[in-house]
């Protein structure tokens, strides 16, 4: 079949579900056998492939205390910066430093049902990420943000406002202010 | 093994002054000289002939262009790591290539079963291992000229992209690639339909296709299915 036009390429959403790992076994078998004979579907997939595989090596914004582990595992270096609400800090990205973890404290969020964040230029107020249902850890009262050397592409003063929400209705706004320096700025051409 | 070592060490790259530019060009030069055949004639044509004929060299380098992107895909899905994938690349063709050449390929026209076959035997062997599999030296078999590096996308226009989708489909988008959770379950998450959640995410990624091809240009632009 390699040489041959593919008279049945496989649907696109079929290959976002093998790259998503959302197949049966026996529909991922067809898919493999499918591609490993048809340079048509291999361009194809190799499509969906980078941007699956691209997504997948991302880390969010956002990250739940878990995660912080499993990137230590993985060798990600971590420096940390805590701060509690009100506070202004600014702060240095060294080049050495995968990945500054702001550590979002002082929050009572022990009634919590939802954690709302937003992240804002602080000079124009315009939005850079938000999140409605973010990660939080409710025995710290604390919010983490994983700032990571590509954010240097964003504006660098930073406004984060956090809104605890409690079943009740009930809302209180935290808001963190981190201008950011990036080391290895200077590097970039 | 030997014969393997013998191939590639006809390849020009090691003679000439810029080695790599070299087998580059030799291995379009023989693409293009080949007339579009099937794996099956293929085969045959490399089984049939005495050891270093040309057109069997060239038959040679068409299969190994012809099946690394797909074992490299093969690599990337279930080995997760590009070197990893690399290293698949190699050691499948080589098993391959010595298949062919021994005439132990019992049915030609589905090299394609054999191939994967092979990236499932070798595959499996390194997830149990949890080794890489075994790469030959570079000079024996450069897979950068028979799979170059897979399409790299920028990680703020990836952003920039994300950014753009609906709330809802950046949520599925998020739970299936980074939280690797099926259909079935983000759709209990989201209070709808495994069906939706599927559209919701085979569309998303069509309009992240979209947007990163056109560099953020047409991120408004309605999705398509073919991309």
């Amino acid at each position: 079949m390699s040489a041959a036009i593919c008279s049945h390429p496989i649907a696109f959403e079929t290959l976002v579900a093998y790259w998503a790992g959302d197949l049966s076994s026996e529909d991922e078998d067809a898919v493999e056998l499918h591609v490993m004979g048809c340079a048509r579907c291999t361009a194809s997939s190799e499509r969906v492939a980078a941007i699956a595989l691209s997504v997948r090596a991302l880390i969010p914004p956002l990250i739940a205390h878990d995660q912080v582990a499993k990137l230590r595992a993985r060798g990600v270096r971590i420096e940390e910066n805590a701060m509690v609400p009100g506070e202004r800090k600014a702060v240095v990205f060294r080049r050495d430093v995968d990945v500054l973890l702001h550590r979002l404290g002082g929050l009572d969020l022990a009634n919590a049902s939802d954690v709302s964040v937003t992240i804002r230029d602080e000079d124009t107020g315009d939005i850079m990420h938000a999140d409605l249902s973010a990660p939080f850890d409710a025995a710290t009262g604390e919010v983490l943000i994983a700032c990571q050397h590509h954010f240097e592409a964003f504006p660098h003063n930073v406004l984060i406002e956090v809104r605890a929400m409690a079943s009740t209705g009930e809302s209180k706004l935290a808001k963190y202010m981190i201008p950011h320096t990036f080391e290895f700025a200077a590097l970039v051409p | 093994m030997e014969m393997a070592r013998f191939f590639f060490a006809a390849w020009p790259t090691h003679s000439a002054p810029d080695g790599a530019g070299t087998a580059a060009w030799y291995l379009l030069f023989t693409t293009a000289m080949l007339e579009p055949q099937t794996d099956g004639q293929l085969v045959r044509r490399i089984a049939s002939s005495s050891d270093g004929a040309a057109s069997a060299r060239d038959a040679e380098c068409e299969l190994c262009r012809r099946f690394a992107p797909r074992i490299r895909l093969y690599g990337l899905r279930h080995l997760g790591d590009a070197d990893r994938a690399r290293d698949l690349i190699q050691s499948v063709l080589l098993v391959l290539l010595e298949a062919v050449r021994a005439g132990r390929v019992e049915q030609p026209e589905r090299l394609d079963r054999f191939v994967l076959g092979t990236c499932r035997n070798v595959a499996s062997h390194v997830r149990r291992t949890d080794a890489r599999a075994r790469p030959v030296e570079a000079e024996e078999l450069d897979v950068r000229w028979l799979a170059p590096d897979a399409e790299r996308i920028e990680t703020v226009a990836l952003l920039h992209c994300i950014a753009e989708l609906e709330a809802r489909a950046r949520a599925v988008v998020h739970m299936s690639f980074n939280e690797e959770r099926s259909a079935d379950e983000i759709s209990v998450l989201l209070g709808t339909t495994p069906g939706n959640v599927r559209v919701l995410r085979h569309r998303a990624i069509a309009q992240l296709r979209s947007c990163l091809d056109g560099a953020g240009k047409h991120s408004k632009s309605a999705p398509k299915e073919q991309v």
